[in-house]
């Protein structure tokens, strides 16, 4: 299976250790590797580790300037695109032009690329469905968490009653870290100098990124049409030490909950009881999914990280090698 | 909620005697009559009203009045509860928050209302936490959309529980 890589940032280069890591259980070629301005391609295929190597000594990951991904998509043969560029909410970028291009010429995509995904997920899914090629993203909600292909594959014969959840490690960090005291821009702060925080953290701390993650499960899970402008959004800038500390008064914690139902499609701070499986503390994820017959389900798991995240793309690459055989 | 005519021996302790146990049940007392005219049989009545988490509970409790010899004359059937916790942010005063609780009445009926207030904070912002119980699952839904609605209309920050 011939494979190239859209974007070659933290994920693109962990995604290409993994599969140096696990060549031999893997028969697959990168046959093109691109970053915002450069790219390499061999039609024999690239070494994943050169690569890496390479992007972390000159910066680029390849040495042919880059005019487009599309163009490289173009000239090169390949089986795959998976796309992990940086998200763009505005208007989805380069990421929503390399996923269309290679939907529309019937090549199977992964990616964990949120804007494509929040802003786009129907005319895409269509897309795929017309050209009869697979889009698979497991790794855009939660990271090494699995959520979406274990309530659209494992948990098929259920009905998905509700998904509540803590999808942005960054704001469960600073808001676990007010749980000891500190105030917010402390707490910040500390998760910037931990590098679990952007220098403009305004993705996270405003709701941004977990809204994103919440159109993706309502579109892909409860076969909603919605798109990011129609989620009530939250952020956690407003809450202040007082409401920490009336909460922990009553036995309770603070946290940013993700919420998707048939009707609901909501990014809040909410209040929750010690104890209760949304109260977990420091940069996990966690997601309670309620189900008509099995009843709540609960999964938890890293929800960011190179490698993490290519563990998620990699169980898609795998799945997509299932199906094609 | 609960409410329950006990009898206990009129002799000092046993008011608290026959009140303690509803806290070792995680119970909340909410309203108790000391009725010193109703003395059967050397032991005085008292009227307890209280909230418990549950049947099993209930049954724990009457247990436990039973082992201390304090004998149960009438008890009410349980009426469940359902609680939802609001932490509210902004620019709000007592005086808001009785006129939020009165509006609320208007569109639910609420069983009981606790409010607690943080001190006032140097930027004008000032925390509330209001708890409630109503009285169906339902009446929690309206209860939501009309706080949610109401706060944002305020511009004050309304943090919910996960019902």
């Amino acid at each position: 299976m011939r494979i190239i890589i859209a974007g070659f940032g933290t994920v693109g280069q962990g995604f290409a250790e993994v599969l140096h890591n696990k060549a031999d259980m893997l028969p697959v070629k990168v046959v093109a590797a691109f970053d915002s301005k450069s790219y390499a391609a061999d039609s024999n295929g690239l070494d994943p580790l050169a690569l890496v190597e390479r992007k972390k000594r000159t910066g680029a990951v390849g040495d042919h300037g880059l005019t487009g991904g599309t163009d490289v998509m173009d000239d090169v043969d390949y089986d795959v695109l998976v796309e992990v560029s940086p998200t763009n909410i505005e208007d989805g970028g380069a990421g929503l032009r390399h996923i269309e291009h290679a939907l529309k010429r019937g090549k199977d995509v992964i990616t964990v690329n949120k804007g494509p995904l929040a802003l786009k997920f129907r005319e895409l899914s269509r897309l795929a469905e017309k050209k009869k090629a697979l889009l698979r993203f497991e790794g855009s909600v939660g990271g090494a968490m699995p959520i979406i292909n274990l309530c659209r594959e494992n948990l098929k014969g259920e009905r998905v009653r509700s998904i509540r959840g803590i999808f942005n490690g960054t704001c469960n960090f600073i808001l676990s870290r007010m749980d000891n005291g500190l105030p917010f821009e402390q707490a910040l702060k500390e998760a910037q100098q931990l590098g679990y925080a952007e220098s403009d953290p305004t993705y996270d701390i405003e709701g941004i990124d977990a809204a994103c993650k919440v159109v993706i499960l309502a579109n892909s899970i409860f076969r909603r049409n919605v798109t990011f402008s129609d989620v009530s959004i939250t952020g956690i800038t407003s809450v202040s030490a007082e409401a920490i500390a009336l909460a922990a008064d009553r036995g309770m914690v603070i946290r940013l909950i993700g919420e998707v139902s048939d009707k609901t499609l909501e990014v809040s701070p909410r209040l929750v009881p010690k104890g209760h499986p949304l109260s977990i503390s420091g940069t996990l994820n966690t997601a309670r999914i309620l189900t008509d017959l099995a009843g709540p389900i609960t999964v938890s798991g890293k929800g960011a990280g190179r490698i993490e995240t290519a563990s998620a793309i990699l169980s898609d690459l795998m799945a997509i090698m299932d199906r094609r055989r | 909620m609960v409410n329950a005519d006990i009898f206990v021996k009129d002799v000092p302790g046993q008011l608290v005697g026959s009140l303690e146990p509803i806290s070792l049940v995680d119970g909340n007392i909410v309203g108790v009559v000391h009725n010193r005219e109703n003395v059967v049989n050397g032991r005085i009545g008292v009227n307890i009203t209280f909230e418990i988490g549950s049947a099993e509970d209930l049954e724990k409790l009457k247990a436990i009045w039973k082992g201390k010899d304090i004998l149960i004359s009438q008890i009410s059937s349980v009426i469940e509860t359902f609680p939802m916790e609001y932490v509210l942010i902004g620019d709000i005063g007592p005086a808001q928050i009785e006129k939020l609780i009165g509006n609320a009445e208007k569109t639910v009926a609420l069983e009981s209302v606790d409010v607690r207030f943080s001190s006032r904070t140097s930027d004008k912002k000032r925390t509330a936490m209001i708890s409630a119980h109503v009285r169906s699952e339902d009446d929690l839904r309206k209860l939501n959309v009309f706080m949610i609605s109401a706060c944002r209309k305020a511009n004050i920050v309304c943090i919910r529980s996960v019902s």
